[in-house]
């Protein structure tokens, strides 16, 4: 529709772009390196790298524009692309949970096929969809985004707790991921609940973004500490915390102030 | 045998982050020994290389393994390996009179030394000794078979196997430090391990 | 293998400062005495039962020598991947071995560095089971411990916080334990098939808590799973007593003297110890001690209290029941081997990530005393070729040909318990070593127990391979593991050498804390049972010393 190129560009639409993109690029990433590890012994292994990746193109042409476009085929296919890969990535990873000795006990959560993963691209592909719809009735009032971003936060807040225990939280700061972020996402959802934009869940959930990035300097370091430190880094970048997987955080908090601003706006 | 690990050498990891300093000295400085004249007589060197031989067969189309050399060079020094059987005299005097035994057993079998003899007739000299059955008077009270079993053959292939010719032919990813591994899952291998040439059944990669 | 060009000529531990281990190069403040000076209590060994008591007994306050006969190795920078180089850990001494079954000792059951055996130890750390310190009451073999497994409870506890161990969040096998510290490692190969054999054999299994770092703490790194755990850990992510205690000792005061090879504990005409004759630097010098504690591990601690025999103690120090050498105990570690179709490549990740304590929990079904379990395993290449050329008696290109399909090669191996007999015991012999002194000599026979338990253990874990798929099975008949018991405590001076505190019964400043000690072995590997003895006779020493008691 002619009416979509001259919409002005929407600071709301430009967070959930931003957000949306974050999440695969960290998907992008995440599963370049673990699937890497994997030996791509299973050329599905290779599909959340391509639907990642277009979708980092779909929502960064819309984080410049910063506006909709819902009725494009070539858009659709690629968020939808990114929800199948990632439901059927969740369904690979549980089968090969599953098959391994001791089946879903602690172990293999820690150390086989990981669930929060795929699921992080089917939320990436949903946000970015919902960015293309943003004027839509269901999402306009920003309540169904707040929530899918306060629930992805709380699941990578669960992953982190994980993989933290996994590393016997051996520093401190390990504590960070698990304690801020489920603050943020209780306030967004609260704020979704009443319809009302707090200024205090905006100052949660920029911190829980900034988290982001802090985490991937902890994780940088985190590679440091390993034999070898950064010269091993062959084995380290693998072996060692994952670099781009605090990166959801920052994702998923800037597309919930994204959502904090259409919910704004309803009373507004 | 076929070579199952063709085109696979430990050594050309030696720059990598496989091996350390300390690896990288200790065993550029192995694989150039070379026998030293000054531990057993010319006779009894004569006897080890052939024994070394028949015990372990060079891999063949790799770098030669000195394990004569090693041998020696551990002959040399102090240690012993922490425990030595009753019926056995230290270390080196233990090789030195199963040295000396095997060759009058070559004299007394055939007449001729050894290490002139063909590899068949080697083994079963070696075979005769390996069984307790060998019996001749430059034995002494020391009993052919525990030579054979508790110095003999241990030995041989621990010098053998320290050497990374021996490491190549079996796909071993030899020193590791500061880089291990990765994957550890079974049919899983690190872009620096060796890769497997054999025909296999089932169990696609 | 020869020391010479690879022992460092001169101690290190000296001029008021020892090796940092964790910095290449680096050094750390030690506290020195003169030999002259009575400390409070002279140690012979830094191993799980020396290293730890010199930790404990410094924190507590006491001044501390403690003596090694071996080296002060910087992992990082002295520790090569190399298996024949590595071979400076062991105690290559010779020692004379004799019996039914002569033990073949050196790399598997003994160190000679500072950290003792800890520093190659395949670090499984394992309780007890609880009826074990009763096995003669409650199980009706051996002979009981002086101690209540539940006070042992809360030692094992502290050992296994002070090293970090990784092990599983829940231990399916004997009473509730803490947390363990650090989470699991993940599975290699061969780990991964014990637990679908134990799966299909309708058995418990668990990853094995183990003594190496599965995430960092301080200036030691995670586990890289390169595989050379039993040579020396290069990483320092082996939680030794050379990377946990004695840094905690050194803290508080204790002095170590590396190289230093104690030949003597002497006594006086009251009968008590006055301190030890050590030979260090070339010339044999006399450290005066108010308390000396003998921890050698049970073949050099018999072998110290033989040759420190004196008009007043004809027999040897400690030996007025006549046990000093007696008992000695060795774990069966036979295994059982086959072929994979698919690559195992056991090189990699620590050799023992899984194991099963079923039998040594289940008494069901046993024609036989004592408990076993079995682990993965992760043989390197000289000791694999000397496994497979005396398992199967291959030589020649079988030999060869053999070991070069290593990659699929997969085993179970047993740790079973020994029962204690007085005739494996360790004598003097006659010849000397290079100190001039006596060297050990050893007789070992298995009893009817220990056939009637290699009967059911051997079939049971070719059942546990054949479940998963190997073929080509085989039998290695011959191994043992771990010594213990050549001086084991108890409540009665007529059948014990030590009490429960590890105090000898005829001369009250003597004291015995290392493996030596054990009446029973267990089916599991006795370091951390070695490290929480260490710990408690720490506890009641301070104890004593504020009642006056020392």
């Amino acid at each position: 529709m002619g009416s979509v190129a001259i919409r002005r560009p929407d600071p709301a639409i430009r967070l959930l772009s931003a957000g949306a993109g974050l999440v695969h690029s960290a998907v992008l990433l995440d599963s370049g390196l673990e699937h890497y590890r994997g030996s791509f012994r299973n050329p599905a292994m290779l599909l959340p790298l391509a639907t990642s990746t277009v979708n980092i193109a779909i929502d960064g042409t819309r984080l410049v524009t910063g506006c909709s476009t819902p009725d494009s085929s070539l858009r659709v296919a690629g968020q939808g692309g990114a929800v199948a890969v990632g439901l059927i990535g969740m369904g690979f990873h549980l089968f090969n949970i599953g098959k391994r000795p001791s089946g879903f006990g602690w172990g293999n959560l820690f150390h086989a096929a990981p669930l929060g993963a795929p699921a992080a691209l089917v939320l990436a592909g949903a946000l970015g969809a919902a960015a293309d719809r943003a004027h839509a009735s269901i999402i306009s009032d920003g309540r169904a985004v707040g929530a899918l971003c306060a629930a992805g936060i709380v699941g990578t807040a669960a992953e982190a707790a994980l993989l933290h225990f996994r590393g016997a939280f051996q520093n401190p700061a390990m504590w960070l991921p698990v304690a801020v972020p489920p603050i943020a996402a209780a306030a967004l959802a609260a704020n979704a609940v009443v319809r009302r934009a707090q200024p205090t869940t905006a100052a949660l959930l920029i911190v829980t973004a900034a988290l982001g990035f802090a985490g991937a300097a902890f994780h940088a370091y985190g590679v440091s500490r390993r034999m070898g430190g950064w010269r091993n880094w062959r084995q380290n970048i693998l072996a060692g915390p994952p670099l781009p997987a605090p990166a959801a955080f920052t994702g998923l908090a800037v597309a919930g102030l994204g959502a904090l601003i259409l919910i704004g706006r309803v009373r507004g | 045998m076929v070579d199952r690990f063709p085109g696979y050498d430990v050594l050309a990891k030696a720059d990598s982050e496989s091996w350390d300093a300390i690896t990288r000295r200790i065993v550029a400085e192995r694989i150039v020994l070379t026998e030293r004249g000054d531990v057993l007589s010319d006779r009894q060197r004569l006897t080890l290389r052939a024994v070394v031989d028949r015990i372990t067969p060079q891999p063949p189309g790799r770098p030669p393994i000195n394990a004569t050399a090693l041998l020696l060079e551990r002959m040399a020094g102090a240690d012993g390996e922490g425990f030595r059987h009753h019926r056995l005299p230290p270390l080196r005097a233990a090789w030195s009179r199963g040295l000396d035994a095997l060759e009058a057993e070559a004299c007394a079998h055939h007449g001729r030394a050894f290490d002139t003899l063909d590899g068949d007739a080697q083994d079963r000299l070696l075979r005769l000794a390996e069984a307790g059955e060998a019996s001749d008077p430059a034995w002494g009270d020391m009993p052919p078979a525990i030579f054979f079993s508790w110095r003999l053959v241990p030995d041989v292939v621990a010098a053998y196997w320290s050497h990374p010719s021996a490491w190549s032919a079996m796909g071993f990813g030899g020193p590791a430090s500061p880089r291990g591994y990765v994957r550890l899952d079974a049919d899983r291998r690190d872009p620096w391990e060796s890769s497997e040439y054999v025909e296999r059944r089932g169990h696609a990669a | 293998m020869s020391s010479g060009a690879v022992m460092p000529l001169e101690p290190r531990a000296k001029d008021g400062r020892a090796p940092d281990v964790f910095v290449p190069g680096g050094w750390t403040p030690m506290g020195e005495h003169r030999d002259t000076e009575a400390v409070d209590f002279a140690i012979v060994g830094t191993g799980a039962g020396g290293g730890t008591l010199a930790c404990r007994l410094a924190e507590a306050g006491f001044s501390v020598v403690a003596f090694d006969a071996g080296a002060y190795w910087r992992p990082l920078e002295d520790f090569a991947s190399d298996e024949r180089h590595q071979s400076k850990l062991y105690w290559n001494d010779d020692r004379i071995v004799e019996g039914a079954n002569p033990l073949k000792l050196g790399a598997n059951n003994s160190g000679k560095s500072v950290g003792g055996s800890t520093v190659h130890y395949a670090m499984v750390a394992l309780r007890f089971r609880p009826e074990w310190f009763k096995s003669r009451s409650l199980l009706g073999y051996g002979a009981d411990w002086p101690i209540d497994w539940r006070e042992m409870w809360s030692y094992y506890a502290e050992v296994e916080q002070a090293l970090a161990i990784a092990g599983p969040v829940t231990y399916p096998w004997g009473p509730k334990r803490p947390r363990y510290p650090r989470r699991a490692h993940p599975l290699n190969a061969p780990a991964a098939l014990l637990a679908r054999g134990a799966e299909a054999l309708g058995i418990g299994w668990s990853e094995t808590p183990i003594a190496t770092l599965s995430s960092p703490r301080g200036k030691a790194r995670p586990c890289v799973y390169r595989g050379m755990c039993t040579i020396g850990c290069s990483t320092n992510a082996k939680q030794s007593v050379l990377n946990t205690w004695l840094p905690r000792a050194l803290a508080a005061g204790a002095e170590i003297r590396d190289l230093a090879m104690v030949g003597r504990v002497e006594t006086d005409a009251r009968g008590m110890a006055t301190g030890v004759h050590y030979q260090r630097g070339g010339e044999w010098r006399f450290q005066r001690a108010r308390n000396v504690v003998v921890a050698g591990y049970a073949i050099e601690t018999p072998r110290l209290l033989l040759n420190s025999a004196s008009p007043l103690f004809p027999d040897g120090l400690a030996n007025s029941s006549g046990l000093v050498g007696r008992n000695l105990m060795v774990q069966l570690n036979q295994a059982v081997w086959g072929q994979m179709e698919q690559e195992v490549r056991s090189y990699k990740a620590p050799p023992s990530l899984a194991l099963t304590e079923h039998w040594n929990y289940e008494d069901r079904g046993k024609d036989y005393h004592g408990g076993w379990c079995y682990m993965s395993q992760g043989p390197l290449p000289i000791g694999w070729a000397q496994t497979v050329a005396g398992g199967r008696r291959m030589w020649g290109q079988s030999l060869v040909d053999e070991m070069n399909r290593a990659n699929h090669s997969v085993g179970l191996k047993m740790v079973g318990e020994v029962m204690p007999s007085p005739d494996n015991r360790v004598t003097l012999a006659n010849e000397v070593d290079a100190y001039g002194l006596p060297i050990p000599r050893i007789s070992f026979s298995y009893g009817d127990n220990e056939h009637a338990m290699l009967a059911h253990a051997l079939p049971f874990m070719e059942q546990a391979l054949e479940a998963v798929g190997a073929h080509e099975l085989w039998r290695e008949e011959e191994d043992t593991c771990h010594l213990n018991g050549t001086a084991r405590m108890g409540d009665d001076p007529a059948t014990s050498v030590v009490n429960a505190d590890c105090r000898s019964w005829d001369i009250p400043n003597l004291w015995i804390c290392d493996g030596s000690v054990f009446p029973t072995v267990g089916g599991a590997n006795p370091s951390l049972t070695i490290q929480a003895i260490a710990c408690r006779t720490a506890d009641r020493i301070a104890a004593m010393g504020k009642r006056g008691e020392l």
